[in-house]
């Protein structure tokens, strides 16, 4: 095999370089407070251990509970098969990462809420409330990026298993569970990751400062305090942290051995387990359901005409669909850079390196895009007119953001095509592009399309930087959708967040179907 | 790839060269009339705050175009310029309050208003030369007069009656309603503040990052009082004629915060800055901010406020700290707070 493709390294080169420069940058901005000792008193202090022990608690609870349930979800869905509204369920199930934080507040205690559907009453405010807002973002995301994995499962492994008369428990054991090894600690950290970021959810959720996270004393550090290198030394403690949790699950990564049968189409029913599944997928899209259905029904009570004849609205949807489009293509351009070195490096056994740099792709993840966002501000504003270069910005940041996404969903799928066709490729000596055209692009298409789309999602759900840069006439519809609740305005509100909702369940559906082409062979 | 799939992409391009262009030809249609850049937070600049208006009235009489740029809030407000320092685009910088202007002040960035306040509506004198008030108003805590009955009287009553009214409050270090609260209960307990935060801890439903999601879920019947201003009844009157929600009035008096413009030393356009801060106090822009931004207007009689405004609650005292107490002691009152609500 010839050398490994090098494109990867340049773009972690460039990922350093935008996060590291901003980073920079900050430090040199010295904070108000030149009293030293009162920062030493605060790296010392009990309430910095406090809220380092929080964020990890909460954030492996609820990435535990997510993973947990999302395997039980998509175990079922996958041994189900066919089902009437499959595709539109799992449409449903990109939803929950596109709802502004504030929304999925409003949607969770519409139901939970002492005047909700399933009131929980006070007890609702606290760890419950952050697990619960926190499964209802991260398990359906959970369950999309695991589907595949039982779809990658040859389907004479299943035959075999049959034959060999293993029970449910062994079949779990020998084929699945042997099978998810590969996906499974990426696919946790990137759950943990997102929820050890949340914010608004468990500040709102977690009744007080009692639930504090890192990631609002950076913020705190960051605006309140107005003291950048504190808050660098706080991102930093972050992404520390995001470390030894990747070091960690990576320990139980392990890539299946070289696999050159063809994976199955469909799905082996396990007819013995019909009932039980049939039970599972419909408290799940009971659950992911009911607070996305409180919040359409507050938007059929609420002003929809005014809403929706406001040309301003339609304005901020094609600024977000802007938004939301560049920065998915810049994120899976970059993540199938990275993605074709990293995979190059598996096939020649080099492992350890593979995973090394697919984690270093996505760990930026944990640096809050506010500190990004900040340092950039500081190193631009000199030499540029930053307000003409905000969009430009907020496309890079969330293009970075979604790196984590793409190298979860396209990751798994381009190494097995490369160990699959790597040799056959070689004999027949295919040039890259023709390689790209009659190979990859036909087996990969489905997972491209399946991670621009979550990127697409995500960053149209974002509210992003572009607050930090200063708004001009047009906002991104989550900004909208803000000032429209700090007017008051809140009937209004939840029918934009709707809006928002189906825009984006759209262009999800859309860039699927444009990406993914027409096979209706379902991930 | 089908020809229908090329005409999407064909679309869907024009769309966005469509959106890149209307960007750009706004950002330089850059006519012969000078330019005042006015920084405020967004939700003035919104379709829904007082921007608009105040643009088509002050472009009416000025000859310049105003251009306000919306950030996050007061304090992000305040941290940009910090950032900018001299190279600030800013003329003039509008929306910190008095819990910052010491803060801001101790920055240099800012120059003298020369301007006087005329009709003042202020609880109190104005002497702060460098920054120039626009509106104000009170924190209190809202309710609804038909769940709630018989709210305290009093802010000792909602801290000491043990069976009181559940609340909601925002996070002093994220909001600004959150810091007028803390800075309340300070001014009323002093040094027994945090004796007082741990009773009403136990009501306290939960502490929000900002107003919107406090409010938000109020309004949902999540408790019964949310910490907010004096003057929201005023929206719930005017804008949707519903009387049903009313602020609890406090016998030792209620925290007020006054919005405040300033003229940032570095523009090179100080006399149309201050042309903008004397029509700040102009009854034109005087009448737009109650049914926009839903505060007192700073210079504007009470007698011409909007019908709505007539009944609410006025409190008897205006409690406040100067705001070089504030810049002395925010860190460490903050730092107490977050002592005794973390137990």
């Amino acid at each position: 095999m010839s050398l490994p493709n090098r494109s990867g390294y340049w773009i972690l080169a460039i990922i350093a370089l935008a996060v590291l420069a901003p980073l920079l940058s900050l430090l040199t901005q010295s904070g108000l407070s030149t009293d030293d000792s009162a920062g030493l008193e605060f790296w010392q202090s009990n309430y910095l251990r406090r809220i380092l022990f929080f964020s990890l608690w909460q954030a492996l609870l609820s990435a535990g509970i997510s993973i947990g349930l999302a395997l039980l979800v998509a175990r079922a869905l996958a041994h189900h098969g066919v089902f009437p509204f499959r595709g539109l369920l799992l449409k449903l199930f990109g939803l929950p990462l596109v709802v502004p934080s504030i929304v999925a507040v409003m949607g969770v205690v519409s139901i939970y809420g002492s005047n909700g559907w399933i009131p929980l009453g006070r007890s609702l405010y606290g760890l419950n409330g952050i697990l619960l807002a926190h499964v209802f973002f991260n398990m359906p995301l959970a369950v999309r990026l695991l589907l595949p994995v039982w779809q990658s499962i040859p389907t004479h492994h299943w035959q075999m298993s049959e034959q060999l008369g293993l029970n449910r428990w062994q079949q779990w054991r020998h084929l699945e569970w042997q099978a998810l090894r590969e996906s499974l600690p990426g696919i946790s950290l990137l759950i943990f990751m997102l929820c050890l970021t949340s914010f608004a959810v468990v500040l709102t959720l977690g009744g007080g400062p009692k639930s504090t996270t890192l990631e609002v004393a950076i913020y705190q550090s960051l605006r309140f305090d107005f003291d950048p290198p504190q808050a660098v030394a706080l991102a930093l403690l972050q992404l520390g942290l995001c470390l030894l949790v990747a070091w960690a699950s990576s320990l139980f990564h392990k890539l299946p051995d070289v696999e050159i049968s063809l994976p199955n189409v469909q799905m082996t029913t396990v007819a013995a387990g019909r009932h039980i599944n049939t039970v599972i997928i419909s408290v799940a899209a009971i659950f992911v359901g009911m607070p996305l259905v409180a919040m359409i029904i507050d938007a059929l009570n609420g002003p929809i005409l005014t809403v929706l004849s406001k040309p301003e609205l339609w304005l901020s949807a094609s600024l977000t669909l802007l938004i939301g489009v560049s920065a998915s293509a810049l994120s899976v351009l970059a993540g199938w850079l990275l993605l074709s070195t990293s995979t190059d490096y598996a096939m020649l056994g080099q492992r350890r390196k593979a995973s090394m740099i697919e984690m270093l792709g996505s760990i930026v993840y944990v640096v809050p895009p506010l500190v990004i966002g900040t340092g950039l501000f500081i190193l631009m504003a000199p030499h540029l007119n930053v307000f003409e270069w905000a969009i430009p910005v907020v496309i890079l940041i969330n293009a970075m953001m979604g790196l984590p996404f793409v190298i979860r969903t396209l990751g798994p799928a381009m190494r097995q095509s490369k160990m699959r066709y790597q040799q056959l490729c070689e004999s027949l000596a295919l040039t890259k592009w023709q390689r790209f055209k009659i190979v990859d692009w036909p087996l990969l298409r489905k997972s491209v399309a399946l991670s621009t789309a979550l990127v697409a999602a995500m960053a149209m759900g974002d509210l992003g930087v572009i607050a930090l840069f200063g708004t001009p006439e047009i906002t991104t519809l989550p900004l909208m959708l803000y000032h429209q609740l700090s007017a008051y305005l809140i009937p209004n509100a939840a029918v934009t967040a709707v809006f928002l909702l189906g825009f984006c369940l759209l262009v999800f559906w859309l860039l699927e179907k444009l990406i993914g082409g027409k096979t209706n062979v379902e991930h | 790839m089908s020809i229908i799939h090329k005409q999407n992409y064909k679309k869907a391009y024009q769309l966005f060269a469509a959106v890149l262009l209307s960007g750009l030809v706004s950002t330089t249609s850059i006519a012969a009339k000078p330019t005042l850049t006015v920084y405020t937070y967004d939700s003035f600049t919104s379709d829904w705050g007082p921007g608009p208006k105040v643009k088509q009235a002050f472009e009416e009489t000025c000859d310049c175009n105003l251009s306000l740029v919306g950030l996050e809030d007061g304090v992000s407000l305040l941290n940009r310029l910090k950032l900018e320092g001299k190279n600030t685009k800013a003329d003039v910088v509008l929306g910190i309050d008095t819990n910052l202007t010491a803060d801001a002040r101790a920055s240099g960035l800012f120059s003298m208003h020369g301007q006087t306040l005329q009709n003042s509506a202020l609880p109190q004198a104005w002497n702060d030369d460098t920054f120039f008030p626009y509106d104000y108003g009170y924190f209190a805590f809202v309710y609804n007069t038909e769940l709630l009955k018989n709210p305290p009287t009093s802010l000792k009553e909602l801290v000491e009656d043990a069976n009181g009214p559940t609340i909601l409050i925002q996070d002093p270090r994220t909001s600004t309603p959150g810091l007028g609260l803390l800075l309340w209960v300070k001014k009323v307990y002093g040094d027994k503040a945090d004796e007082a935060w741990e009773k009403l801890s136990k009501r306290i439903v939960t502490v929000s990052k900002g107003w919107s999601e406090a409010y938000g879920l109020f309004l949902k019947g999540e408790a019964d009082m949310v910490l907010s201003y004096t003057t929201s009844p005023a929206y719930h009157i005017i804008a949707e004629d519903d009387k049903r929600f009313a602020a609890a009035e406090f016998s030792e008096g209620h925290y007020q915060q006054t919005e405040v413009a300033g003229l940032v030393a570095a523009s090179q356009q100080q006399d149309l800055g201050k042309k903008f801060l004397a029509f700040m106090q102009g009854e034109k822009f005087q009448n737009i901010i109650p049914t926009t931004n839903w505060m007192y207007p700073a210079a504007l009689a009470r007698t011409s406020l909007p019908d709505g405004f007539n009944d609410l609650v006025e409190p008897s005292t205006a409690l406040i700290f100067s705001d070089g107490e504030i810049a002395d002691n925010r860190k460490k009152w903050v730092a107490e707070w977050l002592e005794v609500m973390s137990k």
